[in-house]
């Protein structure tokens, strides 16, 4: 853990220096935790509800952070875990039949004023989207964000060797995708 | 990782740039607009305490009902209770102290007198008033059937 982490949780634990420290913290993962959120729920203002409540849980269950994973480790797990909690509920307002969750996701791809790609960055999202959800969060890490399968392990709760099967599939496809879309 | 790349030569070709943006200064108000609602929240756990009071002001209510019913009853007879019980025993104690000083007043051959006196003195009637008792008293068959028997 580096010693700066190590200050901030012990700050974290001096209730005169909690709120100080907090916002150190907020300065210090924000940018990291809104770019995975916003890989997984494709759209800027449910990345910005998202990011704030993944905050705001941390905030209210600091007292149960027990140094067992690392503070990134453990942001990052209340970020996923908020991401597709978040996911689900849109699914079960969504109007699309189950299975076709995805495609509010492609809508919002496809309307997003922030894409500031090319075609083909385009048609790589496009891919990425038709994956499913947990293949896709761990193509973003590894293929964007160019996470350790270790860090990767300990935040998704998955083993090292599944991680990998699961990237090399997602990346499989992908290709096909690329190869054979118009 | 090299058969990977071997096997997905288009994935490997793109730049490994993830195509999106956002506000500038998000960041920055980020943080701002959090710390805010942070603070909103601690102040809205603060009126809980007070809710908490709401909830609990029927029972404290009843407590003090009850507790002015048992002051408006004990205080009353803690006040005028023992007070009364030592004048009821002041005054028969005076009773008794006036029948005692009366006997030793007297001297001995009137309380002599007084204890051989009868109980039950006779009393004498005239004719006239037991004949209007008995008038007023029985009727007439009454009398009639005494004298019978």
């Amino acid at each position: 853990m580096p010693d700066s982490e190590q200050n901030i949780i012990s700050d974290l634990r001096d209730e005169n220096k909690r709120d100080l420290a907090f916002h150190t913290l907020v300065k210090t993962y924000q940018e990291r935790l809104y770019w995975h959120i916003r890989k997984i729920v494709m759209n800027h203002d449910d990345a910005d509800d998202v990011l704030q409540n993944t905050f705001m849980k941390a905030w209210r269950n600091i007292d149960k952070f027990r140094e067992e994973s690392s503070l990134f480790t453990w942001l990052y797990r209340i970020a996923t875990n908020e991401s597709i909690s978040f996911l689900n509920s849109r699914k079960r307002k969504s109007m699309f039949p189950l299975g076709e969750d995805n495609e509010f996701l492609m809508d919002n791809l496809m309307s997003d004023p922030f894409f500031n790609g090319n075609e083909i960055q385009m048609k790589l999202q496009q891919a990425i989207l038709r994956l499913p959800a947990k293949q896709r969060i761990v193509f973003n890490m590894k293929y964007f964000d160019e996470m350790k399968y270790d860090d990767m392990s300990k935040i998704l709760d998955t083993s090292v060797g599944a991680l990998k099967a699961s990237y090399h599939h997602a990346a499989k496809k992908i290709e096909d995708y690329l190869k054979n879309a118009d | 990782m090299d058969e990977l790349k071997n096997s997905t030569p288009e994935l490997s070709k793109l730049k490994k740039e993830y195509p999106f943006r956002t506000h500038e200064n998000y960041f920055d108000d980020f943080s701002v607009r959090l710390q805010m609602r942070i603070k909103t929240e601690k102040h809205a756990s603060e009126p809980q305490k007070t809710r908490f009071i709401q909830l609990l002001k029927p029972a404290l209510g009843l407590v003090a009902s009850f507790a002015l019913i048992f002051m408006l009853v004990y205080v009353p007879l803690k006040t005028f209770m023992p007070n009364r019980i030592p004048e009821l025993a002041e005054s028969t104690n005076e009773f008794e102290t006036g029948i005692l000083n009366y006997i030793e007043n007297i001297d001995e051959s009137s309380f002599i007198s007084l204890l051989n006196e009868p109980k039950n003195k006779e009393v004498e009637f005239s004719d006239d008033e037991l004949a209007l008792y008995v008038s007023a008293n029985f009727s007439d068959y009454e009398i009639y059937a005494n004298l019978e028997n």
